[in-house]
Protein backbone atom coordinates (compact mmCIF):
# COMPACT_ATOMS: atom_id res chain seq x y z
CA UNK A 1 0.00 0.00 0.00
CA UNK A 2 1.03 3.40 -0.71
CA UNK A 3 0.78 6.78 0.78
CA UNK A 4 -1.63 7.80 -1.55
CA UNK A 5 -3.65 5.15 -1.95
CA UNK A 6 -7.39 6.22 -0.97
CA UNK A 7 -8.05 2.51 0.00
CA UNK A 8 -5.27 2.82 2.92
CA UNK A 9 -7.19 6.22 4.07
CA UNK A 10 -10.32 4.17 4.35
CA UNK A 11 -8.32 1.58 6.40
CA UNK A 12 -6.80 4.41 8.60
CA UNK A 13 -10.72 6.03 9.32
CA UNK A 14 -12.09 2.98 9.73
CA UNK A 15 -9.48 1.78 12.28
CA UNK A 16 -9.37 5.02 13.56
CA UNK A 17 -13.48 5.27 14.34
CA UNK A 18 -13.09 1.40 15.91
CA UNK A 19 -10.24 3.04 18.51
CA UNK A 20 -12.38 6.02 18.71
CA UNK A 21 -15.23 3.70 19.94
CA UNK A 22 -12.98 1.39 21.97
CA UNK A 23 -10.55 5.05 23.70
CA UNK A 24 -14.62 5.97 24.56
CA UNK A 25 -15.37 2.90 26.65
CA UNK A 26 -12.08 3.86 28.86
CA UNK A 27 -13.15 7.79 28.51
CA UNK A 28 -16.36 6.81 30.54
CA UNK A 29 -14.65 4.64 33.19
CA UNK A 30 -11.18 7.06 33.50
CA UNK A 31 -12.11 10.15 32.42
CA UNK A 32 -15.54 10.55 34.05
CA UNK A 33 -15.69 8.24 36.74
CA UNK A 34 -12.08 8.06 37.59
CA UNK A 35 -12.26 4.33 37.57
CA UNK A 36 -8.31 3.49 36.79
CA UNK A 37 -9.37 0.25 34.16
CA UNK A 38 -5.93 -1.17 33.12
CA UNK A 39 -8.00 -4.53 31.73
CA UNK A 40 -9.99 -2.48 28.88
CA UNK A 41 -9.03 -4.99 26.13
CA UNK A 42 -10.67 -8.30 27.91
CA UNK A 43 -14.49 -6.37 27.14
CA UNK A 44 -12.69 -6.80 23.59
CA UNK A 45 -11.86 -9.84 23.36
CA UNK A 46 -14.72 -10.85 25.61
CA UNK A 47 -17.17 -9.32 23.65
CA UNK A 48 -15.61 -10.80 20.43
CA UNK A 49 -15.20 -14.64 21.02
CA UNK A 50 -18.62 -14.62 22.70
CA UNK A 51 -19.68 -13.01 19.07
CA UNK A 52 -17.66 -15.40 16.57
CA UNK A 53 -18.62 -18.68 18.96
CA UNK A 54 -21.83 -18.12 19.05
CA UNK A 55 -22.32 -17.57 15.30
CA UNK A 56 -19.45 -19.81 13.94
CA UNK A 57 -20.02 -22.68 16.19
CA UNK A 58 -23.76 -22.33 16.88
CA UNK A 59 -24.85 -21.28 13.52
CA UNK A 60 -26.63 -18.72 15.01
CA UNK A 61 -27.19 -15.09 13.29
CA UNK A 62 -24.87 -12.59 13.60
CA UNK A 63 -27.25 -10.05 15.19
CA UNK A 64 -27.69 -12.81 18.27
CA UNK A 65 -23.57 -12.87 18.67
CA UNK A 66 -23.72 -9.41 18.71
CA UNK A 67 -26.29 -9.50 21.41
CA UNK A 68 -24.52 -12.66 23.18
CA UNK A 69 -20.70 -10.28 22.78
CA UNK A 70 -22.87 -7.23 24.94
CA UNK A 71 -24.21 -10.07 27.50
CA UNK A 72 -20.89 -11.04 27.75
CA UNK A 73 -18.75 -7.93 28.31
CA UNK A 74 -21.89 -7.20 30.95
CA UNK A 75 -21.40 -9.97 32.76
CA UNK A 76 -17.37 -9.82 32.59
CA UNK A 77 -18.27 -5.74 34.03
CA UNK A 78 -20.31 -7.15 36.60
CA UNK A 79 -17.51 -9.88 38.41
CA UNK A 80 -15.04 -7.41 38.30
CA UNK A 81 -17.23 -4.68 39.60
CA UNK A 82 -18.55 -6.51 42.64
CA UNK A 83 -15.82 -7.36 44.59
CA UNK A 84 -13.37 -4.51 43.25
CA UNK A 85 -15.55 -1.20 43.11
CA UNK A 86 -16.11 -1.47 47.10
CA UNK A 87 -12.51 -1.01 47.15
CA UNK A 88 -10.06 1.83 46.35
CA UNK A 89 -9.36 2.81 43.03
CA UNK A 90 -5.55 1.03 43.06
CA UNK A 91 -7.35 -1.92 43.85
CA UNK A 92 -9.87 -1.74 40.77
CA UNK A 93 -6.54 -1.00 38.88
CA UNK A 94 -4.87 -4.45 39.67
CA UNK A 95 -8.16 -6.63 39.76
CA UNK A 96 -8.89 -5.19 35.77
CA UNK A 97 -5.12 -5.71 34.38
CA UNK A 98 -5.80 -9.37 36.70
CA UNK A 99 -8.72 -10.07 34.42
CA UNK A 100 -7.86 -8.68 31.23
CA UNK A 101 -4.86 -11.32 31.39
CA UNK A 102 -6.95 -14.05 32.38
CA UNK A 103 -9.17 -13.81 29.78
CA UNK A 104 -6.54 -13.79 27.32
CA UNK A 105 -5.03 -16.76 28.97
CA UNK A 106 -8.54 -18.54 29.36
CA UNK A 107 -8.93 -17.82 25.04
CA UNK A 108 -5.23 -19.40 24.65
CA UNK A 109 -5.98 -22.57 26.40
CA UNK A 110 -9.84 -23.63 26.39
CA UNK A 111 -9.33 -24.60 22.87
CA UNK A 112 -12.06 -26.87 22.93
CA UNK A 113 -14.15 -23.51 23.36
CA UNK A 114 -12.43 -20.81 21.61
CA UNK A 115 -10.08 -22.28 19.01
CA UNK A 116 -7.40 -21.87 21.45
CA UNK A 117 -3.81 -20.00 19.99
CA UNK A 118 -4.35 -20.17 16.33
CA UNK A 119 -7.68 -18.27 17.17
CA UNK A 120 -10.88 -17.93 15.44
CA UNK A 121 -9.88 -19.99 12.48
CA UNK A 122 -10.02 -23.04 14.71
CA UNK A 123 -13.56 -22.53 15.95
CA UNK A 124 -14.53 -25.85 14.40
CA UNK A 125 -11.71 -27.84 15.20
CA UNK A 126 -8.84 -28.93 13.21
CA UNK A 127 -9.18 -29.20 9.76
CA UNK A 128 -12.01 -26.70 9.56
CA UNK A 129 -11.93 -23.72 8.53
CA UNK A 130 -14.22 -21.68 11.02
CA UNK A 131 -16.05 -17.92 9.37
CA UNK A 132 -18.46 -15.74 11.63
CA UNK A 133 -18.47 -12.47 9.54
CA UNK A 134 -19.85 -13.63 6.56
CA UNK A 135 -22.96 -11.96 6.58
CA UNK A 136 -21.73 -8.65 8.29
CA UNK A 137 -19.53 -8.58 4.58
CA UNK A 138 -22.88 -9.25 2.81
CA UNK A 139 -24.64 -6.27 4.84
CA UNK A 140 -21.70 -4.08 3.98
CA UNK A 141 -21.90 -5.25 0.62
CA UNK A 142 -25.60 -3.99 0.54
CA UNK A 143 -25.01 -0.57 1.91
CA UNK A 144 -22.29 -0.07 -0.41
CA UNK A 145 -24.52 -0.82 -3.57
CA UNK A 146 -26.48 2.07 -2.27
CA UNK A 147 -22.48 4.59 -1.53
CA UNK A 148 -21.63 3.59 -5.50
CA UNK A 149 -23.68 6.46 -7.19
CA UNK A 150 -21.80 8.91 -4.35
CA UNK A 151 -18.41 7.28 -4.37
CA UNK A 152 -17.65 5.84 -7.91
CA UNK A 153 -15.43 2.77 -7.84
CA UNK A 154 -14.56 3.52 -3.59
CA UNK A 155 -18.05 2.74 -2.86
CA UNK A 156 -16.70 -0.57 -1.80
CA UNK A 157 -17.73 -3.12 1.48
CA UNK A 158 -14.90 -0.94 3.15
CA UNK A 159 -16.16 2.13 3.01
CA UNK A 160 -19.54 1.33 3.92
CA UNK A 161 -17.71 -0.09 7.14
CA UNK A 162 -15.86 3.04 7.58
CA UNK A 163 -19.50 4.48 7.44
CA UNK A 164 -20.77 2.61 9.64
CA UNK A 165 -18.31 2.66 12.11
CA UNK A 166 -18.06 6.85 12.69
CA UNK A 167 -22.20 6.63 12.34
CA UNK A 168 -22.11 4.97 15.68
CA UNK A 169 -18.67 6.61 16.98
CA UNK A 170 -20.90 10.04 16.68
CA UNK A 171 -23.73 8.72 17.69
CA UNK A 172 -22.13 7.58 20.69
CA UNK A 173 -20.21 10.84 21.58
CA UNK A 174 -23.26 12.69 21.42
CA UNK A 175 -25.22 10.71 23.80
CA UNK A 176 -22.02 11.12 26.28
CA UNK A 177 -21.39 14.36 25.82
CA UNK A 178 -25.42 14.99 26.64
CA UNK A 179 -25.03 12.80 29.73
CA UNK A 180 -21.80 14.50 31.09
CA UNK A 181 -23.63 17.74 30.97
CA UNK A 182 -26.31 16.31 32.59
CA UNK A 183 -26.86 16.04 36.68
CA UNK A 184 -25.90 12.53 36.44
CA UNK A 185 -22.11 13.64 35.18
CA UNK A 186 -22.22 15.86 37.87
CA UNK A 187 -22.49 12.74 40.34
CA UNK A 188 -19.94 11.18 38.18
CA UNK A 189 -17.21 14.28 38.22
CA UNK A 190 -17.96 14.33 41.86
CA UNK A 191 -16.95 10.58 42.27
CA UNK A 192 -14.06 11.61 40.14
CA UNK A 193 -13.13 13.98 42.62
CA UNK A 194 -13.78 12.84 46.18
CA UNK A 195 -16.64 9.31 46.38
CA UNK A 196 -16.26 9.23 50.22
CA UNK A 197 -17.91 13.36 50.11
CA UNK A 198 -20.26 12.03 47.45
CA UNK A 199 -21.52 9.24 49.93
CA UNK A 200 -21.63 11.67 52.68
CA UNK A 201 -24.30 13.35 50.60
CA UNK A 202 -26.27 10.60 49.84
CA UNK A 203 -25.71 9.27 46.35
CA UNK A 204 -24.63 5.14 45.71
CA UNK A 205 -21.01 5.48 44.78
CA UNK A 206 -20.94 2.07 44.08
CA UNK A 207 -23.40 1.85 41.95
CA UNK A 208 -22.74 5.10 39.66
CA UNK A 209 -19.43 3.16 39.41
CA UNK A 210 -21.05 0.21 38.61
CA UNK A 211 -23.00 2.27 35.48
CA UNK A 212 -19.52 3.63 34.35
CA UNK A 213 -17.94 0.37 34.25
CA UNK A 214 -20.85 -1.51 32.44
CA UNK A 215 -20.97 1.57 30.20
CA UNK A 216 -17.60 1.52 29.35
CA UNK A 217 -17.80 -2.07 28.97
CA UNK A 218 -20.43 -1.84 26.41
CA UNK A 219 -18.56 0.53 24.61
CA UNK A 220 -15.24 -1.41 24.66
CA UNK A 221 -17.34 -4.47 23.96
CA UNK A 222 -18.65 -2.79 20.32
CA UNK A 223 -15.03 -2.03 19.38
CA UNK A 224 -13.90 -5.52 20.02
CA UNK A 225 -16.39 -6.73 17.78
CA UNK A 226 -15.99 -4.53 15.17
CA UNK A 227 -12.55 -4.62 15.32
CA UNK A 228 -13.11 -8.61 14.59
CA UNK A 229 -15.61 -8.00 12.01
CA UNK A 230 -13.31 -5.61 10.36
CA UNK A 231 -10.18 -8.37 9.78
CA UNK A 232 -12.39 -11.23 9.70
CA UNK A 233 -10.28 -13.41 12.19
CA UNK A 234 -8.75 -12.97 15.46
CA UNK A 235 -6.49 -14.60 17.72
CA UNK A 236 -5.57 -14.27 21.69
CA UNK A 237 -2.51 -12.56 20.08
CA UNK A 238 -4.60 -9.57 18.97
CA UNK A 239 -6.44 -8.92 22.53
CA UNK A 240 -2.54 -8.36 24.67
CA UNK A 241 -2.56 -5.86 27.02
CA UNK A 242 -1.12 -3.20 25.30
CA UNK A 243 -4.19 -2.53 23.51
CA UNK A 244 -5.85 -0.93 26.65
CA UNK A 245 -2.37 1.52 26.48
CA UNK A 246 -3.24 2.51 22.93
CA UNK A 247 -6.84 3.65 24.83
CA UNK A 248 -4.42 5.33 27.30
CA UNK A 249 -2.52 6.87 24.95
CA UNK A 250 -5.93 8.21 22.47
CA UNK A 251 -7.69 9.66 25.67
CA UNK A 252 -3.86 11.76 27.16
CA UNK A 253 -3.26 12.79 23.05
CA UNK A 254 -6.69 14.41 23.33
CA UNK A 255 -6.66 15.81 26.71
CA UNK A 256 -8.25 13.90 29.69
CA UNK A 257 -11.33 15.59 30.29
CA UNK A 258 -12.55 16.53 26.85
CA UNK A 259 -14.90 14.26 25.26
CA UNK A 260 -14.78 15.93 21.61
CA UNK A 261 -10.95 14.97 21.93
CA UNK A 262 -11.14 11.67 21.98
CA UNK A 263 -11.99 10.63 17.95
CA UNK A 264 -8.97 13.66 17.47
CA UNK A 265 -6.48 11.49 19.79
CA UNK A 266 -7.90 8.15 17.98
CA UNK A 267 -7.15 9.47 14.18
CA UNK A 268 -3.76 10.92 15.89
CA UNK A 269 -3.08 7.24 16.90
CA UNK A 270 -3.89 5.32 14.01
CA UNK A 271 -1.84 7.54 11.65
CA UNK A 272 1.31 7.55 14.19
CA UNK A 273 0.53 3.68 14.57
CA UNK A 274 0.13 2.52 10.89
CA UNK A 275 1.91 5.47 9.52
CA UNK A 276 5.19 4.15 11.08
CA UNK A 277 4.83 1.69 8.30
CA UNK A 278 5.97 4.18 5.75
CA UNK A 279 8.70 5.15 7.94
CA UNK A 280 11.28 3.28 5.24
CA UNK A 281 13.91 6.40 5.20
CA UNK A 282 17.49 6.42 5.97
CA UNK A 283 18.59 5.65 8.34
CA UNK A 284 15.59 3.45 9.31
CA UNK A 285 16.04 1.47 6.45
CA UNK A 286 19.31 -0.54 8.23
CA UNK A 287 16.60 -2.20 10.59
CA UNK A 288 14.47 -4.71 8.56
CA UNK A 289 10.67 -4.00 8.16
CA UNK A 290 9.78 -6.80 10.91
CA UNK A 291 12.40 -4.53 13.50
CA UNK A 292 10.69 -1.58 11.95
CA UNK A 293 7.60 -2.80 13.11
CA UNK A 294 8.44 -2.62 16.55
CA UNK A 295 9.42 1.00 16.51
CA UNK A 296 5.88 1.88 16.72
CA UNK A 297 5.60 0.54 20.17
CA UNK A 298 9.02 2.54 21.12
CA UNK A 299 6.86 5.81 19.63
CA UNK A 300 3.46 4.78 21.50
CA UNK A 301 5.68 4.27 24.67
CA UNK A 302 7.91 7.42 23.99
CA UNK A 303 4.70 9.65 23.10
CA UNK A 304 3.22 8.36 26.18
CA UNK A 305 6.05 9.46 28.30
CA UNK A 306 6.30 12.98 26.95
CA UNK A 307 2.83 13.42 27.15
CA UNK A 308 2.03 13.34 30.36
CA UNK A 309 6.02 14.71 31.36
CA UNK A 310 5.00 18.19 28.94
CA UNK A 311 1.68 18.52 28.53
CA UNK A 312 -0.41 16.06 30.55
CA UNK A 313 -3.44 18.10 29.68
CA UNK A 314 -3.56 16.88 26.48
CA UNK A 315 -3.61 18.89 23.05
CA UNK A 316 -7.23 20.52 23.83
CA UNK A 317 -7.31 19.88 27.64
CA UNK A 318 -6.89 22.47 30.33
CA UNK A 319 -3.73 22.11 32.44
CA UNK A 320 -5.63 23.39 35.42
CA UNK A 321 -7.72 20.78 35.84
CA UNK A 322 -5.20 18.19 36.01
CA UNK A 323 -2.55 19.91 38.13
CA UNK A 324 -4.71 21.71 40.76
CA UNK A 325 -6.07 20.07 43.68
CA UNK B 1 -34.51 10.19 71.19
CA UNK B 2 -32.99 10.55 67.50
CA UNK B 3 -29.84 8.88 67.62
CA UNK B 4 -29.57 5.81 70.00
CA UNK B 5 -26.15 4.59 70.00
CA UNK B 6 -25.63 0.85 72.35
CA UNK B 7 -22.40 -0.86 73.09
CA UNK B 8 -20.61 -0.18 69.81
CA UNK B 9 -17.06 -1.63 69.65
CA UNK B 10 -14.60 -1.17 66.62
CA UNK B 11 -10.97 -2.50 66.73
CA UNK B 12 -8.72 -2.38 63.89
CA UNK B 13 -6.43 -5.29 64.25
CA UNK B 14 -5.28 -4.90 68.19
CA UNK B 15 -6.25 -1.27 68.49
CA UNK B 16 -9.61 -1.38 70.09
CA UNK B 17 -10.52 2.74 68.76
CA UNK B 18 -14.23 2.47 70.45
CA UNK B 19 -15.22 -0.20 73.34
CA UNK B 20 -18.74 -0.43 74.17
CA UNK B 21 -19.38 3.63 73.69
CA UNK B 22 -23.30 3.95 74.65
CA UNK B 23 -24.95 7.61 74.26
CA UNK B 24 -27.84 9.24 73.03
CA UNK B 25 -28.89 12.14 71.17
CA UNK B 26 -31.97 13.85 71.96
CA UNK B 27 -34.13 15.27 69.00
CA UNK B 28 -33.59 19.53 68.52
CA UNK B 29 -30.32 19.23 70.66
CA UNK B 30 -26.76 20.38 70.49
CA UNK B 31 -24.85 17.76 71.72
CA UNK B 32 -20.98 17.70 72.04
CA UNK B 33 -18.52 15.00 71.79
CA UNK B 34 -15.74 15.78 73.70
CA UNK B 35 -12.09 14.08 74.96
CA UNK B 36 -8.79 13.65 74.62
CA UNK B 37 -7.05 12.88 71.27
CA UNK B 38 -7.28 9.24 70.42
CA UNK B 39 -10.60 8.75 72.44
CA UNK B 40 -12.58 7.53 69.61
CA UNK B 41 -14.40 10.43 68.66
CA UNK B 42 -14.04 10.35 65.13
CA UNK B 43 -14.27 6.56 64.89
CA UNK B 44 -17.87 6.61 66.71
CA UNK B 45 -18.76 9.33 63.99
CA UNK B 46 -17.60 7.25 61.27
CA UNK B 47 -19.70 4.20 62.53
CA UNK B 48 -22.77 6.49 63.09
CA UNK B 49 -22.86 7.71 60.34
CA UNK B 50 -22.61 4.70 58.43
CA UNK B 51 -18.94 4.97 56.78
CA UNK B 52 -17.58 1.91 59.12
CA UNK B 53 -19.11 -1.03 60.55
CA UNK B 54 -18.78 -1.71 64.22
CA UNK B 55 -17.56 -4.58 65.54
CA UNK B 56 -20.63 -4.80 68.05
CA UNK B 57 -23.76 -2.53 69.38
CA UNK B 58 -26.69 -1.32 67.92
CA UNK B 59 -27.43 2.24 66.63
CA UNK B 60 -30.52 3.04 66.25
CA UNK B 61 -31.49 6.50 63.78
CA UNK B 62 -35.12 8.09 64.09
CA UNK B 63 -36.74 4.44 64.48
CA UNK B 64 -34.12 2.36 62.32
CA UNK B 65 -31.31 0.06 62.83
CA UNK B 66 -28.62 1.86 60.82
CA UNK B 67 -25.27 -0.23 62.12
CA UNK B 68 -25.38 -2.25 58.52
CA UNK B 69 -26.29 0.50 56.68
CA UNK B 70 -23.53 1.78 54.39
CA UNK B 71 -22.91 5.68 54.37
CA UNK B 72 -25.27 6.77 51.69
CA UNK B 73 -28.37 4.97 52.84
CA UNK B 74 -27.70 6.90 56.55
CA UNK B 75 -27.27 10.34 54.50
CA UNK B 76 -30.55 9.31 52.46
CA UNK B 77 -32.13 8.79 55.44
CA UNK B 78 -31.15 12.18 57.23
CA UNK B 79 -27.88 11.64 59.28
CA UNK B 80 -25.39 13.78 57.20
CA UNK B 81 -21.90 14.18 58.69
CA UNK B 82 -19.24 17.05 57.93
CA UNK B 83 -15.51 15.99 57.64
CA UNK B 84 -12.94 17.17 59.75
CA UNK B 85 -11.48 18.76 56.72
CA UNK B 86 -13.32 20.16 54.23
CA UNK B 87 -13.93 18.13 51.51
CA UNK B 88 -15.68 20.18 48.65
CA UNK B 89 -15.52 19.30 45.23
CA UNK B 90 -12.31 21.75 44.30
CA UNK B 91 -12.91 21.41 40.72
CA UNK B 92 -16.45 22.17 40.59
CA UNK B 93 -17.94 26.03 41.51
CA UNK B 94 -19.52 26.46 44.81
CA UNK B 95 -22.79 26.55 42.90
CA UNK B 96 -22.09 23.19 41.68
CA UNK B 97 -20.88 21.87 44.64
CA UNK B 98 -24.95 22.52 46.29
CA UNK B 99 -26.29 21.61 43.53
CA UNK B 100 -24.57 17.96 43.48
CA UNK B 101 -26.04 17.31 46.72
CA UNK B 102 -29.47 17.84 46.27
CA UNK B 103 -32.41 15.21 46.65
CA UNK B 104 -34.95 13.80 44.15
CA UNK B 105 -32.91 15.03 40.95
CA UNK B 106 -34.23 12.62 38.70
CA UNK B 107 -31.67 13.43 35.80
CA UNK B 108 -29.47 11.97 37.98
CA UNK B 109 -30.62 8.20 36.52
CA UNK B 110 -28.45 6.97 33.73
CA UNK B 111 -30.73 8.03 30.97
CA UNK B 112 -32.36 10.57 32.15
CA UNK B 113 -30.85 14.07 30.34
CA UNK B 114 -32.23 12.18 27.16
CA UNK B 115 -35.36 10.63 28.38
CA UNK B 116 -36.89 13.08 30.48
CA UNK B 117 -35.58 16.31 30.07
CA UNK B 118 -38.72 18.53 31.26
CA UNK B 119 -38.67 16.84 34.77
CA UNK B 120 -34.65 16.89 34.93
CA UNK B 121 -35.01 20.52 33.85
CA UNK B 122 -37.57 21.43 36.34
CA UNK B 123 -35.78 19.99 39.61
CA UNK B 124 -32.77 22.00 38.22
CA UNK B 125 -34.58 25.17 38.63
CA UNK B 126 -35.75 24.53 42.09
CA UNK B 127 -32.32 22.74 43.53
CA UNK B 128 -30.60 25.98 41.87
CA UNK B 129 -33.30 28.44 43.50
CA UNK B 130 -32.06 26.66 46.81
CA UNK B 131 -28.73 26.56 46.65
CA UNK B 132 -28.71 30.22 46.19
CA UNK B 133 -30.59 30.64 49.23
CA UNK B 134 -28.16 28.29 51.38
CA UNK B 135 -25.23 30.21 49.00
CA UNK B 136 -27.06 33.47 50.96
CA UNK B 137 -27.85 31.99 54.33
CA UNK B 138 -23.88 31.21 54.64
CA UNK B 139 -22.68 34.85 52.71
CA UNK B 140 -21.08 32.73 50.07
CA UNK B 141 -23.04 34.27 47.44
CA UNK B 142 -19.51 36.78 46.01
CA UNK B 143 -18.53 33.60 45.02
CA UNK B 144 -20.76 31.47 43.34
CA UNK B 145 -19.10 30.76 39.77
CA UNK B 146 -15.63 30.73 41.47
CA UNK B 147 -14.07 27.26 41.32
CA UNK B 148 -14.27 25.76 45.20
CA UNK B 149 -10.18 24.85 44.78
CA UNK B 150 -9.87 28.90 45.20
CA UNK B 151 -11.53 29.24 48.37
CA UNK B 152 -9.67 29.24 52.11
CA UNK B 153 -10.20 26.94 54.41
CA UNK B 154 -12.64 28.70 56.67
CA UNK B 155 -15.08 29.39 53.58
CA UNK B 156 -14.63 25.89 52.24
CA UNK B 157 -16.16 24.65 55.97
CA UNK B 158 -18.50 27.35 54.76
CA UNK B 159 -19.53 25.75 51.74
CA UNK B 160 -19.86 22.00 53.16
CA UNK B 161 -22.15 22.97 55.68
CA UNK B 162 -24.05 24.68 52.86
CA UNK B 163 -23.77 21.71 51.19
CA UNK B 164 -24.68 19.24 54.16
CA UNK B 165 -27.79 20.98 54.24
CA UNK B 166 -28.50 20.62 50.68
CA UNK B 167 -29.42 16.89 51.73
CA UNK B 168 -32.18 17.85 54.16
CA UNK B 169 -30.92 16.36 57.05
CA UNK B 170 -32.57 15.73 60.48
CA UNK B 171 -29.27 15.99 62.00
CA UNK B 172 -26.30 16.79 61.60
CA UNK B 173 -22.56 15.47 62.51
CA UNK B 174 -19.48 18.32 62.74
CA UNK B 175 -16.14 17.26 62.94
CA UNK B 176 -14.06 19.82 64.51
CA UNK B 177 -15.83 22.23 62.35
CA UNK B 178 -13.65 25.27 63.70
CA UNK B 179 -10.24 23.49 63.36
CA UNK B 180 -8.14 25.77 61.21
CA UNK B 181 -11.01 27.81 60.04
CA UNK B 182 -10.16 32.13 61.25
CA UNK B 183 -11.83 33.73 63.98
CA UNK B 184 -13.79 35.61 61.93
CA UNK B 185 -15.04 32.89 59.73
CA UNK B 186 -15.18 30.79 62.94
CA UNK B 187 -17.91 33.25 65.15
CA UNK B 188 -20.03 32.94 61.80
CA UNK B 189 -20.15 29.14 61.42
CA UNK B 190 -21.15 29.09 65.53
CA UNK B 191 -23.98 31.40 64.68
CA UNK B 192 -24.87 28.61 61.74
CA UNK B 193 -24.59 25.73 63.73
CA UNK B 194 -26.75 27.72 66.49
CA UNK B 195 -29.46 28.92 63.70
CA UNK B 196 -29.72 25.52 62.57
CA UNK B 197 -31.29 23.98 65.65
CA UNK B 198 -33.50 27.67 66.44
CA UNK B 199 -34.59 27.89 62.53
CA UNK B 200 -34.79 24.72 61.09
CA UNK B 201 -35.08 21.73 63.63
CA UNK B 202 -31.68 20.62 62.80
CA UNK B 203 -30.14 18.34 65.59
CA UNK B 204 -26.32 18.68 66.01
CA UNK B 205 -23.97 16.38 67.12
CA UNK B 206 -20.53 18.31 67.28
CA UNK B 207 -16.57 17.04 68.34
CA UNK B 208 -14.59 20.23 69.56
CA UNK B 209 -11.56 20.53 71.25
CA UNK B 210 -11.72 24.43 71.95
CA UNK B 211 -13.81 23.63 75.87
CA UNK B 212 -14.98 27.10 76.20
CA UNK B 213 -16.86 26.70 73.02
CA UNK B 214 -18.68 23.40 73.59
CA UNK B 215 -19.96 24.56 76.99
CA UNK B 216 -21.46 27.85 75.71
CA UNK B 217 -23.38 26.38 72.59
CA UNK B 218 -24.38 23.26 73.70
CA UNK B 219 -27.15 21.38 75.68
CA UNK B 220 -25.22 18.34 76.58
CA UNK B 221 -21.53 17.12 76.37
CA UNK B 222 -20.51 13.45 76.37
CA UNK B 223 -17.56 12.77 77.32
CA UNK B 224 -15.04 10.23 75.55
CA UNK B 225 -11.89 8.23 76.91
CA UNK B 226 -10.33 5.24 75.85
CA UNK B 227 -13.11 4.13 73.75
CA UNK B 228 -15.81 4.66 75.88
CA UNK B 229 -18.21 7.32 77.04
CA UNK B 230 -16.97 8.19 80.72
CA UNK B 231 -19.74 11.47 81.05
CA UNK B 232 -22.57 12.36 79.67
CA UNK B 233 -24.56 15.50 81.10
CA UNK B 234 -25.28 19.61 80.84
CA UNK B 235 -22.20 21.43 80.41
CA UNK B 236 -21.75 22.61 84.15
CA UNK B 237 -22.27 19.47 85.72
CA UNK B 238 -19.46 17.79 82.77
CA UNK B 239 -16.88 20.94 84.00
CA UNK B 240 -17.18 20.21 87.57
CA UNK B 241 -16.84 15.91 86.73
CA UNK B 242 -13.66 14.25 88.49
CA UNK B 243 -13.05 11.70 85.82
CA UNK B 244 -13.58 13.91 83.28
CA UNK B 245 -10.85 16.06 84.88
CA UNK B 246 -8.31 13.43 84.93
CA UNK B 247 -9.14 12.36 81.60
CA UNK B 248 -7.91 15.23 80.17
CA UNK B 249 -5.47 16.58 82.67
CA UNK B 250 -3.98 12.73 83.00
CA UNK B 251 -4.26 10.11 86.05
CA UNK B 252 -1.27 11.48 88.09
CA UNK B 253 -2.54 15.11 88.32
CA UNK B 254 -5.87 13.97 88.89
CA UNK B 255 -5.16 11.63 91.55
CA UNK B 256 -2.80 14.91 92.81
CA UNK B 257 -6.09 17.33 92.93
Amino acid sequence: MDIFNPVFWIFVATTGGIYTIMALGLYVQFSLAGLPNFGHVAFMAVAAYAMAILVARYGLPLPVGILGGLVAAVILAILVGVPALRLRADYLAIATVAGGEIVRYLAMNLQGLTGGPIGSIGLLGPGKIATFNGSWQVFMGDIAFYLKPIFGKYGRPDTAMAIVVWVFAFAAILVLWRMERSPWGRVMQGIREDDTAVAAIGKNVVGFKMQALIIGALLGAVSGMLLALQIGVFSPDDYQPTITFYAYLIIILGGMNRIWSVPVGAILFTLLYTGTRFLNVYPLTLFDSGERAYLRLFLVGLLLVLFLAFRPQGIFGDRRQILEK
Amino acid sequence: MLLKVDGITKAFGGVKAVQGASFDVKEGSITALIGPNGAGKTTAFNLVSGFMRPDEGTIQFDGRRTERLSGHTVARHGLVRVFQTARVFTQMTVLENLLIAARHQPGEKFGAAWLMPGRTSRREREIRREAEERLALVRLTHLTHERAGALSGGQRKLLELARALMVQPKMILLDEPMAGVAPVLGEQLMEHIKELREKAGITVLIIEHDIDLVMSISDRVIVMDEGRVIADGPPDAIQANERVITAYLGRNAGAAA
